[in-house]
C-alpha cells in the first residue's frame, strides 16, 4: 500500500485518517502519500470523499483522527496563522473556478498579491501579466468573469492558483464539463506547470483517459480507503474488483448498483416469501 | 484603478454628503439655530406680555410679514420684555408712533408681532423704540371671544370704557363679549371685587363707534343658552346725554344661578331676579 | 425525524438568534484584522451606502411631505398650523426617520449584501478566498458590517433633512404656514442631544449594526443553492423589519 518513498520525496503524508460525517465514515483509518513533484490523481466512484480529502488537505474540514503532514506540518494542529501561512503555497483550481465576481481577470489574478504583499503596481502587473499569458489570457485582463466561458474561467482559475510559485497545486475536478479543445488546454497546462516549474499536483477527477495522458500516480479511494494505485496504465489490470469494476464501467460490482436499501418486496406492500 | 478610486470618490462624496446633513439638522433645525442675517434694523418694543411670543416668529405690517424678532430679554430693572424686532430694510418707514401688538393666529395658533401704522411723519430709525405697545391677550380672553356666543367686537377704533357693579357676576371674566340687541360691541376689560362694597366692579370695554348708549342703560350678567358662557347684556334707556369713557352704569341685573333659573321657570314665580341688588328696579325679568 | 421533533418557530428562531450573536462576536474578532481591507470597507461604503441615497432622499421627501399635508390638516382643526414645523420635525428626528430609513435600508442594502454573501459562498468564492489564505470574515463579513454601521446613521441624516425640507416644501411653499413661525417653532423645540444625538444618531447606529449584522449573518449562513439564497434573503428582511421595530421601543424607552 505505502510507496516505497523516503520522506523527502513526499509532500503529503496522510495517516490513519478517520472523519464521520452526518453518521457516516467517509474516511476509515485512510493512509496516503503523495510524492514531490509529481501528478498524482485521486479517482473513485462519486461520493467517496475525494473533494472532501482535499479540504482535509487545506485544513478546510478537519477529520476526527489521524494525521495530515503536508511539507512536515501537521495541519489539524496549525494555527490560524500557521495555516494561513501554509495555504499561501497551496494553489487550489475550484471545479467552478470561483472567480470573484466583483473583479476583473487582472484584479482576480492580482488578488493573492494585494492582499499578501505590498508591491509596487507595476511588478504586480508583470507578474499578473506574466501568468495570464502562460494560461494564454493576457488579452482578457479586463474581461469581466461574467463574459468569459468554463474553459477561460477555469484557465484564470489556474493563472490566479499559480500567481505566488505555490509549491502544490490541487485540482478539484479540473476537466468536468470542458468541451475537447478546452480540455487539451487545461491538460497541456497541468503538465507544463507540473515541469517547468516542479510543482506537485493532486488531480481530483473522473475521466480516465485525460488522467492517463497526464496523470504519473493514480489512487483509487472507496469506501473510505485507498483500494488501489499504481501507474496510469498499469492498474487497470492490478485484479481487484474495485478496479475492475472503476474502470471496466461496470453498473454492478463492491459498489452496488442500489442504495442500501430495506426489503423490496415488503416496500411494495407485498406479503413476505416463505422461506 | 480607476474603478477603485470612482468608489474612494464616490464613498468620499456620500460621507460628506452625510455629514453636511446632519450640520444642517443641527444647527437650522434645532436650539442652536443661527439668526437671520439679512439686511434688516433693528426696533426695541417693550411689552408688559409677551406670551407664547418665541424668537423668529414673524413681524407683520397689514398681514405682509416685514421681519422677524430678534431676541426676547426681560427688560432691566422692570418686569417688562424687552423685544427686539428685525425689520428688512425695505420696511424702513414705519411711522415712529406705530403701534406693536403681540398678536396670536387662530386660537392656539403661534403668536406674531403685528405692527399698527401712526400718523407721525418721522419714520422710525435703527436702534429705534416703538413706544406704543400691546400685550399679548391671555388664552381666557380668547377663550371668551370663542364661546362667548358670537364673540367680542374687533375694538378697532378703540374704545371707551365704563363701570358697572354687580353683586354677583357668576362665571363673567376678561374677555367676556358685551353686547347690546345681540350684538358684540365690546368686551370685559376686568373683573374686580370690591371689599367694602360687597359686590364686583366690572370694566366695560365699549367699542367707539357705539357712543351713542344713553347713560341711563342698564347692565346685566346673562347667560347664553342655560350653561353656556356669560355675558353683559346692555339694554338702552331714554336719556339723551350719552356714556362717556369713566363713567358707571347705574342700573344693574346680576348674574341668575342656574338654580334660580330652574325655581323661575318651575314656579313662574316672580322677584327672585332682584335679591338684594342695589338699584336693580329696572328691568327685573323682563328679558324672558 | 425525531430531530424534529422540537423543530417547531420558537426554537428555530432561538437557534438563528444564538448563532447571529455568536456570528456577530467573530465579526467583532474579525474587525481588527479587516484594517487592512479598508479600501475593501471603502467599497461596500459605496455599495451600501451611496447606492442606497436616491431611495433614502426620494422616500425621505415624500415621507415629509406627507407629514407636513397630514399635519396641517389635523392642526388647522385646532388653528395651530404653526406647530406643523416642530411635529414634522420631532416625529422625523424620534421615529420616522431612524426606523424608515433602516426598513429602507434593510430592503436596499441588505438583501443586496445577503444575497452577495450567499452567492459568493454558494460559487465557492469564501472558500476561494480561504484557500487563498484570506479571511473572509475579515475581507467580506467585518467590511459590510462596518459599511452598514457607518452609513445608516449617514443615511438618515440625508433621509432627515430631506424630510423636513419635503415638511417645509408643502407646508410652507404650499399651504402658507409663515416661513419664520415654522423654523421657530421647530428650533425653539428641538434638542441637538435629546433630538438629534439621541434619536437620530444613536437609534441609526444601532439599526445600522442590526441590520448589517443580520445581512451578513444570514449571506453567510444561506444554503449553497438559489432556494437557499433566495430563503435568506426573504428572512433578511424579516428579521431585520422585526428588530429594527423591536429594538427601536426598547431604544426610546431607554432613551427618551
Amino acid at each position: 500500500m505505502n510507496a516505497a518513498a523516503s520522506p523527502d520525496d513526499t509532500l503529503i503524508r496522510i495517516r490513519g485518517l478517520t472523519t464521520v460525517l452526518n453518521g457516516k465514515k467517509v474516511f476509515d483509518a485512510l493512509d496516503l502519500d503523495i510524492p514531490r513533484g509529481k501528478i498524482t490523481a485521486i479517482m473513485g466512484p462519486s461520493g467517496t470523499g475525494k473533494t472532501t480529502l482535499l479540504k482535509h488537505i487545506t485544513g478546510q474540514m478537519h477529520g476526527d483522527a489521524g494525521q495530515i503532514a503536508v511539507d512536515g506540518k501537521n495541519v489539524p494542529e496549525l494555527s490560524r496563522e500557521a495555516l494561513y501561512g501554509l495555504r499561501e503555497k497551496i494553489g487550489y483550481l475550484f471545479q467552478n473556478s470561483a472567480l470573484l465576481t466583483d473583479f476583473d481577470v487582472f484584479e482576480n489574478v492580482a488578488f493573492p498579491l494585494r492582499q499578501h504583499t505590498r508591491l509596487p503596481e507595476v511588478l504586480i502587473r508583470n507578474i499578473v501579466l506574466t501568468k495570464l499569458q502562460a494560461v494564454g489570457l493576457r488579452g482578457a485582463a479586463r474581461l469581466m468573469p461574467s463574459e468569459l466561458s468554463g474553459g477561460m474561467a477555469r484557465r484564470v482559475a489556474l493563472a490566479r492558483a499559480i500567481v505566488f510559485d505555490p509549491m502544490l497545486i490541487l485540482y478539484d475536478e479540473p476537466f468536468v464539463g470542458l468541451d475537447p479543445i478546452a480540455l487539451n488546454q487545461v491538460l497541456k497546462l497541468i503538465r507544463t506547470l507540473n515541469e517547468t516549474l516542479g510543482i506537485t499536483s493532486v488531480l481530483v477527477a473522473h475521466e480516465l483517459s485525460a488522467i492517463q495522458r497526464v496523470a504519473d500516480r493514480i489512487c483509487l479511494i472507496a469506501n473510505g480507503k485507498i483500494v488501489a494505485e499504481g501507474d496510469p496504465h498499469g492498474i487497470e489490470n492490478d485484479g481487484s474488483p474495485w478496479t475492475r469494476q472503476f474502470f471496466g464501467g461496470e453498473a454492478d460490482g463492491p459498489v452496488p448498483f442500489q442504495y442500501p436499501a430495506g426489503d423490496y418486496a415488503e416496500a411494495l406492500g407485498f406479503p413476505r416469501a416463505k422461506a | 484603478m480607476s474603478q477603485r478610486k470612482s468608489y474612494a470618490v464616490g464613498t468620499g462624496l456620500f460621507i460628506v454628503l452625510g455629514f453636511a446633513a446632519l450640520g444642517y439638522l443641527a444647527t437650522q433645525t434645532s436650539s442652536v439655530a443661527n439668526r437671520h442675517h439679512g439686511a434688516t434694523y433693528t426696533v426695541d418694543a417693550k411689552f408688559e406680555n409677551i406670551g407664547q411670543l418665541k424668537e423668529r416668529a414673524p413681524v407683520k405690517i397689514a398681514g405682509v410679514r416685514v421681519g422677524e424678532v430678534a431676541s426676547i430679554a426681560l427688560a432691566k430693572g422692570a418686569p417688562v420684555a424687552d423685544v427686539k424686532l428685525a425689520i428688512d430694510k425695505r420696511y424702513a418707514d414705519i411711522p415712529v408712533d406705530s403701534v406693536a401688538t403681540v398678536f396670536t393666529s387662530g386660537l392656539l395658533g403661534d403668536q406674531y408681532v403685528g405692527i399698527e401704522y401712526g400718523h407721525a411723519r418721522q419714520y422710525i430709525a435703527d436702534g429705534g423704540k416703538l413706544g406704543l405697545t400691546r400685550s399679548s391677550q391671555p388664552l381666557e380672553e380668547m377663550l371668551g371671544k370663542f364661546f362667548g356666543a358670537g364673540g367680542g367686537a374687533d375694538a378697532i377704533g378703540g374704545s371707551y370704557d365704563v363701570t358697572a357693579r354687580f353683586s354677583n357676576v357668576g362665571t363673567l371674566s376678561a374677555g367676556s363679549p358685551v353686547k347690546m340687541a345681540g350684538v358684540a360691541i365690546g368686551r370685559v376689560l376686568s373683573v374686580q371685587a370690591e371689599p367694602g362694597k360687597l359686590d364686583a366692579l366690572v370694566t366695560l370695554a365699549i367699542d367707539n363707534r357705539y357712543n351713542q348708549i344713553p347713560d341711563d342703560s342698564s347692565a346685566a350678567v346673562f347667560t347664553s343658552g342655560l350653561i353656556g358662557s356669560q355675558y353683559v347684556a346692555i339694554q338702552p334707556g331714554g336719556s339723551p346725554d350719552m356714556l362717556k369713557n369713566g363713567d358707571e352704569m347705574i342700573l344693574t341685573q346680576s348674574a341668575m344661578q342656574l338654580e334660580d333659573l330652574i325655581g323661575k321657570f318651575l314656579v313662574n314665580g316672580s322677584g327672585s331676579g332682584d335679591k338684594k341688588d342695589s338699584g336693580s328696579s329696572a328691568t327685573p325679568a323682563g328679558k324672558h | 425525524m425525531n430531530a424534529r421533533v422540537d423543530d417547531n418557530v420558537v426554537s428555530r428562531s432561538l437557534a438563528q438568534i444564538g448563532e447571529c450573536g455568536l456570528f456577530l462576536l467573530k465579526v467583532l474578532a474579525a474587525i481588527p484584522r479587516s484594517g487592512r481591507y479598508a479600501r475593501e470597507t471603502v467599497r461596500q461604503l459605496w455599495f451600501v451606502g451611496a447606492m442606497s441615497l436616491t431611495i433614502i432622499m426620494t422616500c425621505g421627501l415624500f415621507v415629509g411631505m406627507v407629514l407636513g399635508l397630514q399635519l396641517y390638516h389635523v392642526l388647522s382643526i385646532f388653528g395651530g398650523t404653526a406647530a406643523t414645523g416642530t411635529v414634522v420635525a420631532l416625529s422625523i428626528y424620534r421615529e420616522l426617520g431612524p426606523v424608515v430609513t433602516a426598513l429602507l435600508f434593510a430592503g436596499r442594502a441588505g438583501t443586496a449584501v445577503t444575497a452577495e454573501i450567499g452567492l459568493m459562498r454558494a460559487t465557492d468564492q469564501i472558500a476561494a478566498m480561504e484557500l487563498m489564505a484570506v479571511d473572509p470574515l475579515a475581507y467580506v463579513a467585518a467590511p459590510r458590517f462596518l459599511a452598514g454601521l457607518i452609513a445608516m446613521p449617514l443615511l438618515c441624516c440625508v433621509f432627515c433633512a430631506l424630510g423636513i425640507f419635503g415638511g417645509h416644501l408643502v407646508g410652507v411653499s404650499w399651504l402658507g404656514i409663515d416661513n419664520g413661525t415654522f423654523w421657530s417653532n421647530m428650533t425653539d423645540t428641538v434638542e441637538v442631544w435629546q433630538d438629534i444625538v439621541n434619536g437620530v444618531i444613536w437609534k441609526s447606529l444601532a439599526f445600522g449594526a442590526v441590520v448589517a449584522l443580520i445581512a451578513v449573518f444570514q449571506g453567510y449562513t444561506a444554503p449553497p443553492t438559489s432556494e437557499g439564497v433566495a430563503y435568506a434573503t426573504t428572512r433578511t428582511v424579516v428579521a431585520s423589519s422585526i428588530a429594527i421595530l423591536a429594538l427601536d421601543f426598547v431604544l426610546t424607552a431607554f432613551l427618551m
